[in-house]
């Protein structure tokens, strides 16, 4: 994994890249559509420091492409690599999708049925665990770009990564915001 | 531990002597039940201990010598079973204590036992779990019918419990034979029997020689049924695999053990990282911990983009705009802004709920390089966040000036007490160790 300095410039760089891209219509954008765009960019400059190794890149990219308005913005800043950034996205969206479908046909082909016969104490403790470890996963499944599609043991990597670069992008936009701040500070005293 | 030691090797004489097991069923059975006395007694002594493998190597033989499925045996096993539950740790296998026909098989213990492993300085590390002896009798007691060998291996595989598991991860992923392992399996127990106190690892090496003559009776039984039992083993790409206690030892289910192993050594990952997550053991309660923090960071990210729009009316974070060279120059007079700017960023970071994280992840990432650390901290900057950008050898772009900018300003007048402080009061204590502001507080 590269350093967590080489990682900022390279999402600062992206993420800027965006920003320009997103001023080029020239046009009077209201707070939420700036917010908006400064957020998409952001998520896209993020993810393609990924370089699509990552699931919840690929994912990310997909989700920001399939709507209409930020096709054009999420292509033109990724630049070649969109087109292979979204193949590569697909393809293994379907190859998810096949993992699980075959997944579930094995486990109700699967006629071995454990019996366990627990004290009743235990059997309780455990559905209840159980549960609440499902009912989390869930959550954050629902938290991490294309999860859906994940088991259970891709999907923590898939964390591990995503957490580290929501971390990096934090760091940056705070770094920006502040440097912001300051200017325009300085812009109204002096 | 020694007095019982010959007793033992005399128990474990008898079965020896009864060849292919079956007709001495009342000698396996007193022998069975001197053994599980003395276990019973010494159990609370052999608390990862290598006595315990004596014992269950004992215990092991004279199953071997005899078969029968012995109902009070299912329940001794249970009893022992169910003490020890300290074994786990919170996670949800351990609600999985056998009870059942198929009892015990996951002996724990036997996984210290077993020569799994070929290497088997291991075996000393795994040497953690107490109750395996019993699952081990009633693992083998169970099971004769398909042949004792052929399960007892697996659940020599499969029985680590959690602790050795995690001493063990550096094997997991060693080639075994099946065949091998059992005669490795039952060299180690008769050589853990023949030489009582000694460590496992110094009588691994020295067993052997004393066991060879032995084996050939038990393990020509066992290869016939290993393969039925074994076939999870048997990939080209061995999976070290232990069944835990009170587990089924089917492919299906020591596949899930794989998987949950798996899981577990990547939730460690996770409690590096998350901050706050190193009293957290359970499965659940670290969920809880990750998804909050990535809620949280969501919601920076939201929040700061906002900001930033809020900020920029037009958008235009030109490059020539904010790293304009006056800027640099003017750090002297930046120290009134950088009061003004802590105001307005002090609002700002209250809103954050999980206030610790804000920072800790700052503070984490700079854990993460800390020879990046020594080298920021030289350059002098208080300035914590930004520092961690900052390292002058490779900057090549000129935006880096920005983060350079935030370094060379030196808090140094009270009045900036309050930027520091909105730094300061984020710090969570695993930042301590690198945050230079520290002192300032």
């Amino acid at each position: 994994m590269h350093s967590p300095s080489q990682l900022k410039r390279d999402f600062l760089k992206q993420w800027l890249k965006g920003l320009q891209m997103c001023n080029y219509p020239k046009k009077e954008m209201s707070i939420l559509e700036r917010k908006k765009a400064i957020k998409l960019s952001a998520d896209v400059a993020m993810a393609s420091t990924r370089n699509a190794t990552s699931c919840w890149s690929l994912a990310l990219i997909a989700n920001a492409s399939k709507d209409g308005n930020n096709k054009c913005l999420v292509e033109h800043l990724l630049g070649q690599e969109s087109e292979r950034l979204k193949m590569a996205s697909t393809f293994q969206l379907a190859i998810l999708n096949k993992k699980l479908r075959s997944k579930k046909i094995i486990k109700k082909s699967c006629s071995v049925r454990r019996v366990k016969k627990l004290a009743p104490r235990m059997v309780l403790a455990s559905s209840v665990a159980k549960r609440l470890a499902k009912n989390r996963t869930q959550l954050l499944k629902s938290l991490v770009p294309g999860g859906e599609s994940m088991d259970e043991f891709s999907l923590i990597k898939e964390t591990l990564d995503y957490i580290v670069s929501l971390r990096v992008q934090v760091d940056v936009m705070r770094c920006l915001a502040n440097a912001s701040d300051l200017l325009n500070c300085k812009g109204v005293h002096g | 531990m020694n007095r019982a030691l010959p007793e033992m090797l005399h128990c474990l004489n008898m079965p020896g002597n009864v060849a292919g097991g079956g007709g001495s069923a009342d000698i396996s059975v007193l022998e069975r039940q001197r053994a599980r006395m003395k276990w019973q007694q010494d159990q609370n002594f052999l608390i990862g201990n290598h006595e315990l493998n004596v014992f269950s190597a004992q215990q092991l033989h004279q199953l071997q010598g005899s078969v029968s499925n012995d109902p009070g045996f299912a329940e001794y096993v249970t009893r022992a079973v169910k003490q020890d539950p300290g074994m786990e740790n919170g996670w949800p296998d351990v609600g999985k204590f056998g009870g059942d026909d198929h009892l015990g098989y996951g002996a724990c213990g036997y996984g210290n036992v077993s020569g799994f492993e070929m290497n088997y300085e291991a075996i000393a590390r795994t040497v953690s779990c107490s109750p395996t002896v019993a699952a081990a009798i009633s693992e083998a007691a169970v099971t004769e019918t398909k042949g004792k060998e052929s399960i007892l291996p697996e659940k020599l595989n499969s029985a680590v419990g959690r602790e050795s598991s995690k001493k063990r991860k550096a094997d997991k992923n060693q080639n075994l034979k099946v065949v091998a392992e059992e005669d490795a399996k039952e060299k180690r127990i008769k050589g853990c029997a023949e030489e009582g106190d000694s460590k496992i690892t110094e009588q691994n090496s020295s067993s052997k020689a004393n066991i060879s003559n032995n084996n050939n009776r038990e393990t020509s039984t066992d290869t016939s049924k290993e393969n039925s039992k074994v076939t999870e083993v048997q990939k080209p790409d061995y999976i070290h695999v232990r069944a835990r206690r009170g587990q089924a030892t089917d492919s299906h289910s020591l596949a899930e053990r794989v998987r949950r192993e798996k899981i577990s050594e990547r939730m460690k990952y996770l409690q590096d990282l998350v901050p706050g997550c190193n009293k957290i053991t359970g499965k659940a309660g670290m969920l809880d911990e990750i998804i909050n923090y990535v809620q949280s960071l969501q919601r920076q990210v939201e929040f700061l983009s906002m900001k930033l729009a809020s900020v920029n009316p037009r958008l235009d974070f030109n490059t020539e705009n904010i790293f304009t060279k006056e800027i640099f120059p003017a750090c002297a007079s930046t120290y009134p802004t950088i009061e003004v700017s802590s105001e307005m960023a002090n609002p700002a970071y209250f809103q954050f709920s999980p206030v610790q994280q804000v920072v800790s992840c700052c503070g984490l990432e700079m854990g993460i390089t800390p020879p990046d650390m020594a080298l920021r901290r030289t350059t002098s900057a208080p300035v914590s966040i930004p520092e961690t950008f900052l390292d002058p050898s490779c900057f090549n772009f000129s935006y880096a000036r920005i983060f350079l900018y935030f370094s060379k300003s030196k808090p140094l007048q009270p009045g900036t007490l309050s930027y520091k402080t909105s730094i300061a009061w984020s710090f969570n204590k695993e930042d301590q160790q690198h945050f230079p502001l520290r002192h300032l507080q």
